[in-house]
């Protein structure tokens, strides 16, 4: 199936994440589409197709992947605008793949992008909860994102035991790596005290356990093995080698399980089986995935298969998914700590990934050993799956 | 602080949108007899909770609709303590729970004097909100 045609990532970048209301979403997406330009070393000119993702909604412009594809010096060069809830960069950058994998281009960008802080709180709830099914939940019982993920912290925590400690453990683990990164929202320490202590959003879930409302922009640069020689880039290139992505069913109650996400177990045996991934623990060297909320990495966990189902609790309280444990995960600050700007949560991963396989994450960098990562985007809570492996 | 920067206001923009729910009106209408539907398709047995019209698996638009009761039992929950948009009318932090009553799983609102727990045995009955919408609401069974 398919060709041997290898696929890499040759210039990444990432804006400043956080409340960016002094920019407009073409001036947001302008700042990391410059930095991934540069950093790939080509011009704007070198691009065929440009992929704008953007969950959208909450920005004045419901519309916007022309606006930013003019505003980039894209004009005429796509753009294809995708959309995967919070799982939108991955999706993007499966298009900007997919187009080069198949020949159609050779060079191609994919732009992740979220202004989330145009309207206020309870605007930017309801356009979440309305996300899910609006007919058959939002309009009858006012869900939200954050009840979702809690609806699925409270089955996890019933079966398994797992506890609000826990759950406070992967905050406080994101927001201490968070501090040295220079692109995150929020750079500072939390205890586990003021975690656990904090006030409710969506019992059991408790302020410090869900991210917050971010803007942000991502690009990645993604080229055929061939360009990336013509390019001179080989030693640069971090390569797709591994692709997995599922679903799962909008409507909470057409569910089978709520202590895990279908969707990731799916996604990632797929990427493994095609990247040849035997066993995660001991063939990647860095992860980041998707904690949306501190439940979603717990699950994660277990889903992605790094530890046994209802053991992703220990296995935060081991330090297991720290610096120095079994696998560091979210070592740039996860969703929680750096930010979830939904369009460009899953196209930022690849930034924080490349880099530390490149060895470029200064504070934050992790040994290398297998010199493969994986990225791990999740939209609601398991409608959309995407796992991506990432070599050198 | 940051210093104030200089921002305008966009041109209100109201979205209220016609739901077209003439396919399901049965369950729309059972809510205000006191009464939940799901969908059985006549065709391969599948059942769907909320209903649908036509069946996801065999492509059959034969469907029959089933009423849904007895004693459920919670599968999840959450109580809310930011509203959304459209949600202002809660006085108080609201719960949200799914619970499964045989072959269906149902989602709503759950009342009592403390909160549920995952396995509590529930009853569903029907009323409108402070809202006006009429909708599934849990009791302690
Ligand atoms: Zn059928």
């Amino acid at each position: 199936m398919g060709n041997d045609r290898r696929v890499g990532i040759i210039g990444v970048g990432c804006s400043k994440f956080g409340i960016r209301d002094e920019l407009t979403v073409q001036e947001l997406a302008f700042e990391a589409v410059k930095e991934a330009i540069e950093d790939a070393r080509i011009t704007r000119e070198d691009i065929e197709l440009s992929v704008a993702g953007t969950a959208g909604t909450r920005s004045y412009e419901l519309m916007p992947a022309v606006p930013i594809n003019e505003y980039c010096g894209f004009a005429g060069k796509g753009p294809i605008r995708v959309e995967a809830a919070c799982a939108t960069g991955s999706a993007a950058v499966y298009t900007a793949y997919a187009s080069v994998k198949a020949g159609i281009a050779d060079i191609a960008i994919a732009i992740g992008f979220e202004k989330m802080n145009e309207v206020d709180t309870p605007t930017s709830l309801a356009v979440g909860g309305r996300s899910g099914s609006y007919l058959w939940e939002f309009h009858q019982y006012g869900t939200t994102f954050p009840g979702y993920y809690a609806m699925h912290a409270s089955a996890h925590m019933a079966r398994y035991g797992t506890t609000d400690k826990q759950l406070a453990l992967v905050a406080v683990k994101n927001h201490r790596n968070a501090a040295k990164n220079p692109k995150a929202q929020f750079q500072k320490e939390i205890s586990l005290e003021k975690a656990v202590s904090s006030r409710y959003v969506a019992y059991p879930l408790r302020l410090f356990d869900c991210s917050a409302i971010t803007d942000g922009s991502s690009a990645a640069v993604i080229a055929s093995e061939e360009k990336i020689k013509e390019l001179g880039l080989k030693d640069k290139a971090v390569w797709v080698e591994g692709v997995g992505y599922s679903s799962d069913t909008a409507n909470m109650p057409k569910r089978v399980d709520y202590a895990g996400l279908k969707a990731t177990v799916e996604a990632s045996r797929m990427a493994y089986e095609m990247a040849g991934i035997e066993d995660p623990v001991k063939d990647l060297d860095v992860v980041a995935l998707h904690d949306c909320f501190t439940i979603a990495e717990i699950m994660a966990y277990e889903d992605l298969g790094f530890c046994r189902k209802g053991e992703g609790g220990k296995f935060i309280e081991n330090g297991d998914s720290d610096f120095g444990g079994k696998i560091p995960v979210n070592t740039f600050g996860g969703l929680k700590a750096k930010g979830h700007p939904l369009g460009a949560t899953g196209v930022a991963m690849f930034y924080e990934i490349v880099k530390q396989l490149r060895g470029e994450a200064k504070d934050l960098q992790v040994d290398l050993k297998t010199y493969k990562g994986l990225t791990h985007n999740i939209g609601g809570t398991g409608h959309f799956g995407w796992v991506f492996i990432l070599g050198v | 602080m940051a210093e104030e920067k200089f921002k305008m206001e966009s041109r209100t923009f109201v979205l209220k949108h016609e739901l077209p729910v003439s396919r399901v009106e049965k369950y729309w209408k059972g809510l205000e007899e006191g009464k939940i539907y799901g969908t059985t398709c006549k065709s391969c047995g599948a059942k769907f909770s909320p209903p649908q019209a036509d069946c996801s698996y065999c492509y059959s638009s034969n469907m029959e609709w089933v009423e849904i009761g007895g004693e459920g039992e919670i599968e999840c929950f959450t109580q809310l303590y930011s509203f959304p948009q459209g949600f202002d009318f809660a006085e108080k932090p609201y719960i949200i729970a799914v619970a499964r009553f045989g072959d269906f799983k149902v989602m709503g609102w759950f009342e009592g004097e403390e909160l549920p727990e995952v396995g509590q045995k529930v009853k569903a009955e029907t009323k409108q909100d402070a809202s006006g919408v009429w909708k599934v609401y849990f009791t302690p069974a």
